[in-house]
């Protein structure tokens, strides 16, 4: 069910070149959010987030935008500032101007130059066997693109 | 059995040729009824619940967006189905019922393609339109899990059931549609511009909602379905599957 209608009508997501989906919450440039916020749809955030953010869909932050806590979301494009952990289920994109201090948990994580990140990111795919006890560690695959060159390590388990 | 309720600006000479000619296909279509006409001081609760007393199953309200706003807000909880016959201008809430205005909505009557409709509740009573709050130091707290304020202080919100919300930004006029199954709430932070000295408003922020809360220190208006209220504290919720309405094909949900 569409909740924007019609060629002539507004579309926020038109405004952002990353938000594929039509964005069925946003979050204003001078709105500030306090609590743990939850949407079933697309989230748009241009303002400030103080809690817990959780979608199973696409988040989108902007430049100038803040989240002062834990995320979770199905897909996630960063270009403002997230102080918190990150838990995305697919891809995770950090653009130039993206500040993120926290872990990072997704499948692929594509982050540009000029992006800083500070905090453990860890992804499924790629198994490293612990020397000592035999254990299995980590992840088996790893995909990020690195200011725009893709590289992509396989190990075998 | 039907039953119409005329709004009291249809009297005017101009619509007489367009309810003649609504008339004439009701009786084509074997669904003419009784005709009562809405004065300003008449009770639709009270009516209503007379005409569903002596058996009528259907309530057609024949007028615009004013009308099945005033009419659904106080008779949303009664057992009968609603029809509506949009006449003359100011008719979005029909657009978004996919039923025409003039004439041809009597064949969407006909065709009696029912739904429930949620409706929105507020301070115990109903209301299908729009709830507006101009701006004011409000604050909101969403389904009990978190609280929005304006860096600014002042906010307007403007809660959408049926009637679209409407607003001008950068010589363009954004229409939104709201969705059946939640409520949206548009809240529009007032900033005053540098150069013009001037309240403006920023871009809507939008939040799809259940329940929320609105509370302010200092008493602030509420207008809803064309009825102004001062409250400190007001509760919106979704009444879901509330009303049993009539709608066209073409509607928007």
């Amino acid at each position: 069910m569409s909740m924007f209608a019609s060629t002539d009508e507004f579309n926020p997501a038109q405004s952002h070149s990353s938000v594929p989906d039509e964005v069925e919450t946003i979050v204003g440039p001078s709105v500030v959010v306090e609590g743990d916020f939850a949407s079933d749809g697309n989230i748009l955030v241009k303002g400030t987030v103080s809690g817990n953010v959780k979608t199973g869909r696409l988040l989108t932050v902007e430049s100038g935008a803040k989240i002062l806590a834990n995320v979770k979301a199905g897909e996630a494009v960063i270009s403002g500032e997230v102080k918190g952990n990150m838990r995305i289920d697919n891809r995770l994109e950090l653009t130039q101007t993206a500040r993120v201090a926290g872990d990072i948990f997704c499948d692929t994580l594509v982050i540009a130059a000029g992006a800083l990140l500070q905090g453990k990111v860890t992804m499924q795919g790629l198994d490293i066997e612990n020397s000592k006890n035999g254990k299995k560690l980590g992840t088996k695959r790893f995909k990020s693109v690195l200011g725009g060159e893709e590289t992509v390590e396989e190990t075998g388990s | 059995m039907y039953v119409y309720l005329y709004d009291n600006f249809l009297k005017h000479r101009r619509y007489e040729s367009v309810i003649k000619a609504i008339e004439t296909r009701l009786t084509e279509y074997g669904i003419a009824g009784k005709i009562i006409r809405l004065q300003h001081y008449s009770s639709a609760e009270m009516l209503i619940e007379d005409e569903i007393r002596k058996g009528v199953k259907t309530i057609v309200i024949v007028g615009n967006d004013t009308t099945i706003g005033h009419v659904l807000s106080r008779s949303a909880s009664f057992d009968a189905a609603f029809g509506f016959l949009p006449v003359g201008p100011q008719n979005e809430i029909a657009q978004v019922l996919g039923i025409p205005v003039g004439v041809e909505a009597c064949d969407v009557l006909a065709k009696r393609r029912k739904l429930r409709l949620d409706v929105g509740w507020f301070n115990n009573r109903y209301f299908v339109s729009q709830l507006h709050i101009p701006p004011s130091n409000i604050s909101i707290i969403y389904d009990e899990s978190f609280k929005v304020s304006s860096k600014s202080g002042n906010m307007e919100l403007v809660v959408c059931n049926l009637k679209p919300f409407v607003w001008s930004g950068k010589n363009t006029e954004y229409i939104v549609h709201p969705q059946d199954g939640k409520l949206e709430a548009f809240l529009r932070p007032v900033y005053e511009s540098k150069i013009l000295r001037r309240h403006q408003f920023e871009i809507p922020s939008i939040f799809p909602f259940e329940e929320m809360v609105v509370s302010s220190k200092t008493p602030f208006p509420v207008e809803t379905d064309c009825k102004v209220s001062k409250e400190i504290k007001v509760t919106i919720k979704l009444a879901k599957n509330r009303i049993s309405m009539i709608v066209g094909k073409e509607r928007k949900f």
